[in-house]
């Protein structure tokens, strides 16, 4: 018996497990059980979550939501200023519509993403913290609604990291923190 | 020379008994196997050769490619390492599991001749679209980025390489249900119940990247008149992780059918190791979902469910066999006495002999590079900071690069020793080479994690570290890593290659003689005693695995201390 290329004995459902293993077995129940709750209660808890809704929307009518709000918004130091709490961004081979914009830290924002052509990576990280980054993505057809509050004032830096075509790695924009955004 | 490859010394009805493992080999089987086996190398080396480019543009201090030539480069690396590579290794692996291991001969080995040919078609069909690719295609990479359009050629060479791939693994299929029907009862071995499960989760990856290759084909030549980016992610992650799931199971069924030839393991618990295969066939695949975790579309719960696979239903099985697999060395040669404290059995093993160190190289860097980083980045909220950065590059460089290719270069060795009857040429390059190899890649891989982890630095992108054309802003702190990463990278292609060249001169020019007995334990592969393996210590095996579960422990914790330094994102 104990050879993987020979049939079992005929009870080998019946022997016994070694103590160490079925230690082992315990840990690794325990710790699958942990990795699912502490991911399932940082939803309720955490303040990073990728959830949003996200709606239907066809290329024509999200070019249309993009430009009235463009239109709608004043500049500041040439970054547009959110009407509302809206904003709207989307992804064009090789640039980001509806960037450079400046927030304010503090306020929740609703960022619309989504995609006038392909499908592009929302990657965004603030000039000094490389650490901090964050990657969504942009998809055409698809409106993504999801939150977000920034604490720290700054320059955060988008690019696109989903495989967009041959100039896919220039394309850049820019979001800006400040404390207050007075127009 | 050619024919002298695939001639042993056959009885009239075909069959030999190999002298290492005491099984009965039919020619019908061993031929295939050696065939599918020199197509897995052929693979390897060309997608080995797209490496350079790859790891040299990446490296921006050298930027040999431009843009255009290096997505056509990464593409092809891409598409013969993790998918042309395992594929053609896992249907050798499957007629070893199936056909070898029972004593049959192959059943229907026509079909898998055509399999074979249907593979090869679709394999150079795919080659030969990405080094054509011109506007207004794109290299495909190994994802398509649909409605981001890739030759047609390429979708028609997929659809291609999957057919074959489902009609090699028929004469497998059928061997099993002649064992049930026509053998004499009982449970299968555990080698071919591994390899039936590998089969099984194989035909729901290939059926997915059937569907999805179709879909997107006939939206390429127009027949359909759009396709929908989201449906077509969700659908080509069931191939396009499903292949990885595929060599995952390949792999943890090779350790537990090399470590026990070479290194005198045993199974020391036949419920919990078929348990653990079977939790693989229903979890493992929800795996793919990780790959939609970070998308809109999808629901949370959704999304929490299918990326835990089901309450780390399939984690718990990797983590059975991380105890398992090294438990069974460590009992199989405690029992020969070949024990001596806590790690005896694992020091006084057969360390030169590259089957065995490939084997164990395998199995702790998939377990403490690749499988942790795994389970971390497919936790929702984590995977923000994973995806689509150098970090996930690391991560299945971990599994695939470190983990599968090493088992498989461990598995080609034997291969060359057992069937191709060939003394290793540069013999001691052949055992050094995983060590070699191991460290290399090792590096090489931990620097892309922490590129991508520490400095957001992209996958799938030509260059961003040292220039973004238009804005001043780069990722150019990331670039004391990046020269690191560079020259281990080389070095880790160059070990490869060592293994290639090792691999084909043996297999050429390599003294043919019987393989001797310094490939297996002194007192053969197989050893009766009266005492049972379950009642031999572990305790080596336990302290192990404790301090995988304390690097499991702090990696997860950093992670997460990593991402609440975010501002606030979603609800």
């Amino acid at each position: 018996m104990g050879s993987p290329i020979k049939p079992p004995d005929e009870d080998w459902w019946d022997v016994p497990v070694n103590r160490r293993e079925s230690i082992w077995l315990g840990l690794s129940v325990a710790w699958s059980m942990i990795l699912f709750g502490w991911m399932s209660l940082w939803t309720r808890i955490g303040d990073q979550n990728p959830i949003g809704e996200t709606y239907d929307v066809s290329t024509e009518e999200y070019q249309e939501k993009v430009e009235s709000y463009r239109e709608e918004a004043e500049t500041l130091d040439g970054s547009i200023v959110p009407p509302s709490d809206d904003i709207y961004v989307a992804g064009i081979r090789f640039q980001w519509r509806g960037l450079p914009v400046v927030v304010e830290t503090g306020k929740t924002y609703k960022f619309h993403i989504s995609s006038y052509d392909v499908q592009h990576g929302f990657s965004i990280r603030p000039e000094d913290v490389l650490s901090q980054h964050t990657n969504l993505l942009a998809l055409p057809g698809y409106e993504w609604v999801i939150e977000m509050e920034f604490d720290e004032p700054g320059t955060y830096h988008v690019i696109c990291n989903e495989f967009c075509g041959v100039g896919h790695s220039s394309m850049h924009g820019v979001i800006e923190v400040r404390d207050e955004v007075n127009v | 020379m050619i024919f002298d490859l695939f001639d042993n010394d056959y009885d009239e009805d075909g069959f030999r008994t190999c002298n290492v493992t005491g099984m009965s080999i039919h020619r019908s089987v061993e031929n295939p196997v050696k065939v599918f086996g020199l197509t897995a190398v052929v693979a390897l080396v060309v997608g080995g050769f797209f490496a350079i480019g790859v790891a040299l543009t990446r490296w921006e201090f050298v930027g040999l490619l431009g843009p255009e030539e290096f997505y056509r480069w990464l593409s092809l690396h891409a598409w013969n390492l993790l998918i042309f590579w395992m594929v053609f290794m896992e249907i050798a692996i499957l007629y070893v599991g199936g056909p070898m291991v029972l004593g049959r001969r192959l059943p229907i080995p026509k079909i898998a001749k055509v399999g074979w040919g249907t593979m090869v078609t679709g394999a150079l069909v795919i080659n030969y679209a990405i080094w054509t690719t011109e506007a207004p295609n794109q290299a495909p990479l190994l994802t398509s980025y649909a409605p981001l359009p890739s030759s047609p050629y390429f979708y028609a060479g997929a659809i291609i390489f999957i057919l074959g791939s489902v009609v090699a693994a028929l004469p497998f299929f059928v061997s099993l249900w002649q064992e049930k029907s026509w053998g004499e009862g009982g449970s299968l071995p555990l080698v071919t119940f591994g390899a039936f499960v590998t089969s099984i989760i194989a035909v729901e990856a290939l059926l997915g990247g059937l569907a999805v290759m179709v879909y997107a084909f006939l939206w390429r030549i127009e027949i359909l008149e759009s396709i929908d980016a989201a449906v077509y992610r969700q659908v080509f992650w069931i191939i396009g992780h499903g292949t990885q799931q595929i060599n995952l199971v390949a792999m943890v069924t090779v350790w537990y059918f090399l470590t026990h030839i070479v290194g005198g393991a045993e199974v020391v618990s036949e419920k919990v190791s078929r348990t653990a295969f079977v939790l693989y066939i229903f979890f493992i695949n929800l795996g793919a979902a990780h790959h939609l975790l970070s998308d809109p579309v999808v629901s949370i719960s959704w999304r929490i469910w299918n990326a835990s696979y089901a309450f780390y239903g399939a984690t718990l099985a990797s983590l059975i066999h991380a105890f398992a697999i090294p438990a069974g060395i460590e009992a199989g040669r405690r029992r020969r006495g070949k024990g001596g404290g806590l790690f005896g059995w694992l020091t006084n093993a057969p360390w030169k002999n590259p089957v065995f160190s490939a084997t164990i190289f395998s199995i702790i860097l998939f377990g403490f590079v690749g499988g942790i980083t795994g389970v971390v980045m497919g936790q929702v909220q984590l995977n923000m900071t994973w995806v689509r950065t150098l970090a996930t590059v690391g991560h299945f460089h971990g599994t695939v690069a470190l983990g599968t290719t090493i088992a498989f270069m461990g598995l080609v060795y034997f291969v060359i020793r057992t069937m191709f009857m060939r003394e290793f040429r540069f013999g001691r390059l052949a055992s050094l080479q995983p060590y070699l190899y191991a460290a290399t890649m090792t590096a090489a891989t931990l620097m892309l994690m922490y590129i991508g982890l520490l400095y957001g630095v992209p996958r799938r992108i030509h260059s961003v570290v040292r220039d973004i054309p238009g804005t001043d802003f780069s990722l150019s702190a990331a670039e004391p890593l990046m020269m690191i990463f560079g020259p281990f990278a080389l070095l880790a292609i160059i070990s490869g290659a060592a293994f290639v060249v090792v691999a084909l001169a043996s297999v050429l020019f390599g003294e043919r003689k019987l393989p001797g007995s310094d490939l297996v334990p002194d007192e053969g592969v197989e050893f009766e005693s009266d005492e049972p393996v379950h009642k031999f210590d572990m305790r080596g095996t336990f302290v192990i695995t404790l301090i995988f579960l304390g690097a499991f422990i702090v990696v997860y914790i950093a992670n997460w201390y990593l991402l609440s330094q975010l501002w606030s994102i979603g609800p």
